[in-house]
């Protein structure tokens, strides 16, 4: 240990500190200045980046030895006398600001950047410095775009407003509307000083640490535990093994096929076989390396096909399920006849693809709370889905749903990816029940990426056929997806994969046939697009390979086959109100398609692709009669409306959504509105943040809760002055007539609905309407509305390296009618981006099960570098159902994009891409091919 | 095996220093400059030296200065002094390129020129986690029998990464070393083994206290790396060419063997040949984001824009500036 003298943001500390510590574990653990967030450890992520000595460095690679007697300087100290700085101020302005966990590193690396920036070059000279300079942040919300506009503005800014840096705090209130003006989210000031608290930031005083064993082999028995030299380790709580919490979750019913830990065999190399509590995190890591396991191995199954041998009774991955190898589900759906459909297609195609698994790569590592008290139990996780974790919970601690509470911080992303009930959640809530004390436990990296519940990696062959005149005929498609270990979401994502081909296009002739199988590697689930993000990618890629064998322009073929509003699908689905036209349309003009495709020089190329998704499942996970979502609305003397729901906010802005509703409905500025999210003892159920639901659902009961207390005051009014309820106008914090004989503030309407009554509480709720056919498989992708949208992509491709630079992206979505234009932008624009990286760069490689890319390094999340320009287009339907008209944005989007930049990539040198992430080295051996055979098929 | 952890950590003031408390030191030592190296190793495990030698305290080591025939850098200049040297920007334009293709920009600002090129090899089945190693089965580098990178190979070809190396090399720049025995001036190429496992053959206790690279009239040079993204990533392979006013060329490839590859020619010279030889120097192997075959590939392809490039630029000039220097 050593003595070090640290000025943090200009206040001295004196630490003792072990001699290899890193300066982010000083800031965050000893400091308790948690603002410096701590995404990778290991120098490639940018998250916790400081000034040191008014330099940045990454604290998570800095010796805090090394800082003795220096000044660093964190995100903490910017904001001053409460004011933000000015780039914060600008990081707010601009929407820059998602999930925020990346923020603070963004802002610090961007306030070193700025003064060097060469302003004279003009505007894109000054963007591209700022990509370079902001190169080493990785952020997964935002696709950089809002972020560099933020840099650029403040670094014109700065030498204008030179005599003060800080002005007042950006005034959010109420303009004239609240639905459809742009606005920050109401907690970005929060999350830019650093002040917003995620799971990892939260101390609990007395909390043990927590930390893993993990299996070493993909399948194997497991023989013995020895623990005995473990728990002599000074410092060593409790030490866990699977037997002690046997009871199975899962997050759907059908599913329930995971334990807290190993229990008698592993499944994948990564799962949990032991967990031990103690002091310090280092002890439990130690503690962790002296636990002994005996194993036996299993005969392992890696891969698809593997999986879809027959295995032996002892083989099989799980004992459950009908089959005699380790296919998990089967789904098969048909409607027409697909075999005639093809005879009689004037010209089909039929293509196979292969597709990697992908990570969500959210910024933030899971970690979590937990402690047991009179209350029974209480965990502060980062999840999507409290409601559904609330459940498994009270199963496996095996205790009334009455006993636990589940708390959902802010949280640094999700993307699907924070959507299960996890091990480690089931882990500690256990830990905590034996020793009686808070345990704390927050993933590595390289954990979270074994904890994966990523996309399914993915094998299918499809075919079309189309009239000549361009008109489709059929689709057939056979899929099959690998569900690593555990069931998950993967009984949803096997009918998606299929079911969500029957849009955005009319056909008659449509099937499917799609079975998941287990291996031994770590489990797969839901990410952003769930489901059909690889198939969608084979039909756009057959659609255009269509147009191009009937010579007719990919976006006219679309455009003629598009599916009409208030139309159903073949398999019944409702389409209400679709923008699929409008979108599409929009992306030609601004890319000045009809001028340029076909005229370009070998090499670049333009390709587009369609899509649509779900606006929220219409049938809930678990089978019950609770509504989707409730809302609850207080009022109390104060004049502050209090929203409670049980939505998760992830960074995607729904807390925002639900005040800007209420304020909305109720002609009431926001500042006058509180959102509490995500606390299952406080906020009524809502199913959680997954399919794209919160602002249709939660939203919608947002919405009937206002108008509820909106009916209660007008009462309330009415009553007192004996007038026509219809008279009354609720606008700009006032209550009045037309001719304005009553015309009263808020409070004094507050003051009359609280007369000999006090607080008033009201409920608002969202049902879907039933929908759907009544064969089975009918429920799978219902939806009470659906989102569509439209991407044109362009491409470079170096045809000697065969490396391909995306260097525009131009999207639309239908959003029905984005509530708040600045959030939807940023959905549309971190869809987009994911997307480049499942396109471009981003795998889950393995060696033998073991995974070999899990960390930032290696794991490509396009840097701000990789990521071209991005157009951002939002077209509105007014979806009659949803709330002012909104249906989802946070999906959808990232469908057509992956298609599209492959059919720009076939545009350019006339390679169909069947195979992601494109990989450079194909790409020649098919331009040699091309050559060699002789022909050039553009 | 004990949580009271004994490593140090100490920031001596001079070379001489630091190089008595590293022959002093009992357990294992490890230099560390801006650490962006160091630190990650330590992280995953691969480097567990006891005791940490802080350099950056150390004066003198920071310098650019120019004489009438070299430029000599100090060891401790950062990436991002180097990629912003208007000196070097002028005479060697290549050597910021190559610094500003290192890592982020943000490390590049810790991350110094000797570090550079004293980064630890790399392979994917070695720059990985303790846990990892051990599920993976230990490779030659982590005290295993086999690489499992080539799936049995009882040699260590983890890959050289160091992109200021390779240009440097291509430039014919010396070290100046410092150990207890003796300071001397050689050319960098030397100090690279071609061991995956011990990839530099320095006394363990050696400072690069500078590099010099000779001034000479009428170089030109090209350098290229490819990797996945453009900022980030460590180099799956990094080309250098060098033509001199001699009508001399030298060629050196990082990313492609556990030593730079070197080769020298002449403008004379067929270049199939020449890159046929390059090739065959190489000792590329299943270790990386991109395959063998296209790694291997990309090397004709790479030099062959260079020659292209080269062929149409004009030859630097050591007379050209005399900006002030740092
Ligand atoms: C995300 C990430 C990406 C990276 N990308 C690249 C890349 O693209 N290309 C690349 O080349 N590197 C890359 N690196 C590695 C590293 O950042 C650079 O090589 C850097 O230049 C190392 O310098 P340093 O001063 O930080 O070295 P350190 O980590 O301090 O030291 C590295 C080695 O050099 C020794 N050493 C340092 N200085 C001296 C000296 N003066 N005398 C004797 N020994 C010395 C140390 O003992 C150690 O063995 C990356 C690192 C990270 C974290
Ligand atoms: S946490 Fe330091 S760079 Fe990722
Ligand atoms: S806002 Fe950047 S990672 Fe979420």
């Amino acid at each position: 240990m050593q003595q070090i003298n640290l000025k943090i943001n200009n206040k001295q500390y004196h630490f003792l500190v072990s001699a290899h510590e890193m300066l982010s574990h000083v800031i965050r653990e000893k400091a308790g200045l948690t603002g410096t967030k701590i995404g990778c450890e290991q120098g490639s992520c940018g998250a916790c980046t400081v000034l040191l000595n008014n330099v940045a460095v990454l604290s998570c690679i800095t010796p805090a030895v090394r800082c003795d007697n220096a000044e660093i300087t964190t995100i903490e100290a910017l904001a001053k006398d409460g004011k933000l700085h000015k780039l914060q101020e600008k990081f707010v302005e601009k929407g820059a600001i998602q999930c925020g966990f990346c923020t603070p590193g963004m802002v610090m690396t961007a306030l070193s950047l700025a003064p060097n920036l060469n302003k004279e070059a003009g505007i894109d000279s000054m963007k591209q410095e700022i990509k370079e300079g902001l190169s080493g942040n990785l952020c997964r919300c935002t696709g950089y775009t809002k972020v560099i506009a933020a840099v650029a503005e403040y670094a014109l800014e700065l030498n204008v407003t030179r005599n003060s840096d800080i002005i007042s705090e950006n005034n959010t209130n109420c303009p004239k509307s609240a639905v459809g003006t742009p606005r920050p989210y109401i907690e970005a000031q929060k999350k830019v000083r650093g002040a917003a608290e995620y799971a990892d930031d939260i101390s609990t005083r007395n909390a043990l640490h927590c930390k893993f064993l993990r299996s070493i082999y993909p399948h194997a028995r497991i023989e013995n535990i020895d623990v005995s030299e473990a728990l002599k380790l000074p410092g060593v709580h409790f030490i866990s093994t699977g037997i002690e919490i046997p009871v199975t979750f899962g997050v759907l019913p059908i599913s329930q096929d995971e334990t807290a830990m190993a229990v008698n065999k592993v499944r994948y190399i990564g799962e949990i076989v032991a967990a031990v509590a103690a002091d310090t995190e280092e002890i439990a890591v130690e503690a962790c390396s002296l636990i002994k396991v005996k194993y036996s191995v299993l005969k392992e199954f890696l891969t698809i096909d593997e999986s879809l041998d027959d295995a032996g009774e002892d083989e099989k991955i799980h004992e459950y399920g009908k089959f005699n190898n380790n296919i998990h589900k089967k789904a098969e759906l048909r409607f027409g006849d697909q075999q005639q459909g093809l005879r009689e297609a004037e010209v089909t195609t039929k293509m196979s693809f292969e597709f990697d698994g992908i990570n969500h790569g959210f910024t933030e590592p899971h970690a979590a709370t937990a402690y047991w008290d009179e209350n029974g139990l209480t965990i502060t996780t980062a999840t999507q889905v409290p409601h559904y974790l609330h459940r498994a919970l009270a199963k496996v601690m095996e205790v009334p749903l009455s006993r636990v509470r589940v708390i959902k911080p802010y949280l640094g992303g999700g993307f699907g990816g924070k959507s299960d009930p996890f091990a480690h959640e089931m882990i500690i809530a256990h830990l905590a029940r034996k020793t009686g004390r808070p345990v704390r436990v927050r993933l590595s990296r390289e954990e979270v990426f074994l904890t994966n519940h990523g996309r399914h990696p993915s094998k299918m062959t499809v075919e079309m056929g189309i009239s000549k005149d361009g008109f489709l005929q059929v689709l057939d498609a056979d899929i099959a997806i690998d569900g690593g270990a555990y069931g998950s979401f993967g009984v949803v994502t096997s009918y998606y994969n299929g079911v969500l081909l029957q849009a955005p296009y009319k056909l008659s002739n449509f099937g499917f046939r799609t079975y998941r199988v287990y291996t031994n590697k770590p489990q797969c689930g839901a990410m952003r697009g769930h489901g059909a993000v690889n198939s969608r990618f084979a039909v756009e890629s057959l659609i255009d390979d269509l147009a191009h064998k009937i010579q007719m322009d990919p976006c006219e073929l679309r455009m003629q086959n598009f599916l009409d509003s208030n139309s159903l699908t073949v398999g019944q689905y409702r389409i209400t109100s679709n923008g699929s036209r409008e979108s599409l349309q929009k992306v030609m003009e601004q890319s000045h398609w009809k001028e340029r495709i076909g005229k370009m020089e070998k090499g670049k190329g333009l390709g587009v692709a369609c899509g649509f998704f779900i606006s929220g499942s219409a049938l809930p996970i678990i089978w019950n009669e609770l509504p989707q979502s409730v809302v609850h609305l207080k009022l109390d003397f104060d004049g502050r409306v209090l929203v409670t729901s049980g939505s998760s906010d992830i960074g995607q802005g729904s807390d925002t959504m639900l005040a800007i509703i209420v304020s909305e409905v109720l002609g009431l500025s926001i500042d006058n509105i509180f959102v509490l999210g995500a606390d299952t003892l406080l906020t009524p159920v809502d199913f959680g943040s997954y399919s794209s639901r919160v602002t249709f659902m939660a939203g919608n009961a947002a919405k009937d809760a206002a108008g509820n207390l909106k009916k209660e005051i007008i009462q309330s009014i009415v009553t007192k002055f004996e007038i026509n309820p219809d008279e009354l106008n609720f606008h700009d914090n006032r209550i009045f007539t037309n001719d304005k004989t009553i015309d009263l503030s808020w409070m004094e309407a507050v003051d009359i609905l609280m007369a000999k009554r006090g607080a008033v509480s009201v409920s608002g709720k969202y049902i879907s309407p039933k929908l759907g056919g009544d064969f089975k498989g009918a429920g799978a992708g219902l939806s009470p509305s659906y989102s569509f949208g439209a991407v044109i992509a362009e491409v470079d491709v170096d045809t000697d390296t065969g490396q391909v630079k995306v260097t525009n992206i131009w999207g639309a979505h239908d959003c029905g009618k984005a509530l708040n234009p600045l959030a939807v932008q940023g959905q549309l624009e971190g869809s987009w981006h994911m997307g480049l990286g499942q396109a471009i760069s981003e795998q889950m490689k393995y060696y033998k099960g073991l995974l070999f890319n899990n960390n930032f390094l290696e794991y490509k999340i396009p840097t701000s570098l990789d990521t071209p320009d991005i157009h951002a287009n939002i077209i509105e339907t007014i979806d009659p159902e949803g709330p002012f008209g909104a249906k989802e944005a946070g999906e959808g989007a990232i469908h057509p994009v992956i298609p599209a930049i492959a059919n720009a990539i076939y545009k350019a040198v006339g390679v169909r891409i069947t195979k992601l992430p494109v990989n450079p080295e194909d790409i020649l051996a098919m331009m040699k091919l091309q050559k060699t055979s002789g022909g050039n098929s553009k | 095996m004990t949580v009271i952890s004994e490593n140090k950590y100490i920031s001596p003031n001079s070379v001489e220093q630091a190089v008595s408390a590293a022959v002093e030191h009992k357990g294992s030592y490890r230099y560390i400059a801006g650490g962006t190296d160091v630190m990650v190793n330590k992280f995953q495990g691969n480097d567990t030296a006891d005791l940490l030698i802080d350099l950056t305290g150390i004066q003198g080591l920071k310098e650019i200065l120019k004489t009438d025939t070299h430029i000599i850098i100090g060891a401790l200049t950062t990436l991002e002094e180097l990629q912003n040297q208007q000196l070097l920007a002028t005479h060697f334009p290549m050597l910021p390129e190559a610094a500003k293709s290192v890592a982020s920009p943000t490390i590049r600002k810790s991350a110094t020129l000797g570090g550079n090129l004293l980064c630890e090899n790399r392979c994917i089945f070695y720059n990985q986690s303790e846990w990892w190693r051990e599920a993976a089965g230990r490779c030659l580098k982590c005290n295993g029998d086999i690489c499992l990178a080539s799936g049995g190979n009882k040699y260590c070809y983890s890959k050289f990464v160091s992109d200021i190396a390779v240009v440097l090399i291509s430039l014919n720049a010396e070290i100046e070393i410092i150990n207890e025995h003796e300071t001397s001036v050689i050319p960098l190429e030397t100090i690279y083994s071609g061991d995956g496992i011990n990839p530099v053959l320095l006394p363990k206790t050696s400072i690069i206290k500078s590099i010099y690279i000779p001034l000479i009239d009428g170089n030109r040079s090209a350098f290229k790396k490819l990797r996945k993204r453009e900022t980030l990533d460590f180099t799956s392979l990094t080309t250098s060419l060098t033509i001199k006013n001699s009508g001399s060329v030298r060629i050196v490839l990082g990313g492609a063997h556990a030593k730079p590859v070197i080769v020298d020619g002449s403008v004379e010279d067929d270049l199939e040949v020449l890159f046929s030889q390059v090739v065959s120097n190489t000792r590329i192997i299943e270790n990386d984001t991109y395959s063998r075959s296209y790694r291997k590939d990309m090397i004709r392809v790479f030099l062959k824009r260079s020659f292209v490039e080269l062929n149409s630029k004009s030859p630097y000039s050591i007379t050209g500036s005399n900006e002030p220097q740092k």
